[in-house]
């Protein structure tokens, strides 16, 4: 076989061994590669941490996700709840999907362990699983009255006797939703609860997804974007540097590496746990699989030109 | 009458719904309300319909011995002792809903989508040739962003990551806005064929 074939015909199990290996070794040993902010997660993050410390104020939280995106979205799910139980902002939290209350059960439960004082139904209320049939009414019911759209709560307790609901009545109460899914859900926010009712719309999507979304970013019809793992990663670090420090979101400081540096020397244990890390240990394998990719791309690539120019040499 | 009462009630309601949003009064604030109520009625009977569906497919697929029935029975008895400790024991952390969730739902649902990564690369090793000016670009294009993706693309020059973030906020935003426009426009003319009796497939059967 002639070089230029043996280069394009690499036996896919071995690609598959690199690619596995690729994947696992930064896993195993991490490499620590830095993370850089970007604006559409800088944005999410200035949004959300508007509502710290406001009792008339809260997000939104749509788990409209399965376990198949978990790898990407979980990670987002744990860094925004980390930062609205260190930040004391009000977190409401609902999904469309039956598997997407079990994952915010899971989310809460695992964030909730290091903040003891966190009350349910005081700080944060799940909402629980509503049928998705159920979601048009919901969403433009909100913007009347969040008790009685949405009803009860996932332990089946009347919204209105809740402490949490005391002073939140509709969308004017909601700074920002924040819909978390591995689908095109959140432009049914911004066509029911945004275009009629004026409320914020973010979004984290898979990273397949996150390509979409600019036409909205750049509308101001999503006010922030998490894509994928990287925007996991971005916002696990906005939380690490400004929320663990209680310190204001600087966009300027944000992207100041050295200074970014300095806060990581003084962060409290919590920020270290592998759970508030798993996007940037996640991202490490995801940077060497993409040097990876491009590598075969390219090799693939040597070895058509070289056939391209034999065969115009034979002509 | 069996087509013609369906489409009446499609036609009504439909031009009800379009007239709430154009005009802002009490009559269509109340209009909105009581739809919300009825639907929320509604809407839950779709999941005992779907279940009814699940278990009826899925018992002809045994009793018929049809290929690869023997998923059918995992997925009837997935169903029964998943609903089954749900209804039992309810479905809050620490309840054996849950169990079930982290230990079959979690890995089984992220085995799925990791597979991609390796689908992905073998396919991209194998069929991203430059055999045009077009896939050319497309190669260059993609290279950027996925460089421009990861830290490495920052560690060797910021300009990898600016021309990411131009590829996304420019030609990638202006293609997006072309396929949404016409997405709109298409979802449009469906609903209206459809609440003028044009488009009739949802009624199910011949025309």
């Amino acid at each position: 076989m002639k070089f230029s074939d043996r280069i394009q015909k690499v036996d896919r199990r071995i690609i598959y061994m690199i690619l596995l290996l690729a994947v696992v070794l930064p896993l195993v040993f991490r490499i620590g590669f830095k993370t850089y902010t970007t604006t559409p997660v800088e944005d999410l993050y200035r949004h959300i941490d508007a509502a710290a410390g406001r009792d008339d104020m809260s997000i939104l939280m749509d788990f409209t996700h399965d376990p198949g995106v978990l790898p990407e979205l979980y990670p987002m799910d744990l860094a925004i709840l980390r930062h609205c139980f260190e930040r004391n902002i009000k977190v409401f939290t609902i999904s469309f999907l039956p598997q997407g209350a079990a994952i915010i059960q899971m989310a809460l439960s695992e964030v909730k362990e290091d903040y003891p004082n966190i009350e349910a139904n005081v700080d944060y209320c799940n909402f629980g699983f509503k049928p998705w049939s159920t979601k048009l009414p919901i969403m433009l019911g909100m913007g009347d009255d969040i008790a009685e759209a949405v009803e009860t709560n996932s332990e089946g307790l009347k919204l209105e006797n809740l402490p949490i609901m005391q002073n939140m009545k509709n969308y004017d109460n909601i700074q920002v939703v924040v819909e978390i899914s591995g689908s095109s859900m959140g432009q049914f926010w911004v066509t029911y609860a945004r275009a009629k009712f004026g409320v914020d719309v973010a979004v984290g999507l898979t990273a397949v997804m996150a390509a979409d979304v600019y036409p909205y970013l750049q509308s101001g019809q999503f006010v922030g974007s998490l894509g994928g793992l990287k925007g996991a990663a971005e916002y696990e670090q906005l939380v690490d540097i400004f929320a663990m420090n209680d310190e204001e979101f600087s966009k300027k400081k944000a992207r100041d590496i050295k200074w970014v540096a300095a806060q990581y020397k003084e962060l409290p244990a919590i920020a270290k746990l592998y759970k508030y890390n798993k996007a940037r240990i996640g991202m490490d394998a995801q940077a060497v699989v993409h040097v990876l990719i491009i590598f075969f791309i390219v090799l693939g690539n040597i070895g058509y030109f070289l056939d391209q120019r034999a065969q115009k040499k034979n002509k | 009458m069996k087509r013609q009462i369906p489409l009446m009630i499609v036609l009504i309601l439909g031009l009800l719904f379009v007239a709430h949003v154009f005009i802002p009064s009490r009559i269509s604030a109340d209009y909105l309300d009581w739809f919300l109520k009825w639907t929320k009625v509604i809407g839950p009977f779709a999941i005992v319909l779907g279940v009814f569906s699940l278990v009826y497919v899925h018992y002809n697929k045994i009793k018929r011995k049809a290929p690869t029935w023997g998923y059918s029975i995992v997925t009837l008895v997935a169903l029964v002792i998943t609903t089954a400790v749900g209804f039992i024991w309810g479905i809050q952390e620490g309840t054996p809903y849950m169990w079930i969730f982290k230990n079959f739902n979690v890995p089984l649902g992220a085995t799925m989508f990791s597979l991609l990564a390796f689908y992905i690369a073998s396919a991209a090793y194998k069929a991203f040739r430059a055999r045009s000016i077009e896939a050319t670009v497309l190669l260059i294009a993609a290279i950027i962003v996925m460089l421009g993706r990861v830290s490495i693309g920052q560690a060797i020059t910021h300009w990898i990551p600016d021309i990411t973030e131009w590829i996304l906020n420019v030609p990638n935003l202006a293609a997006k806005r072309g396929i949404a426009l016409g997405v709109g426009l298409g979802m449009t003319a469906t609903s209206l064929k459809i609440m003028l009796g044009i488009e009739r497939s949802y009624l199910g059967g011949k025309d």
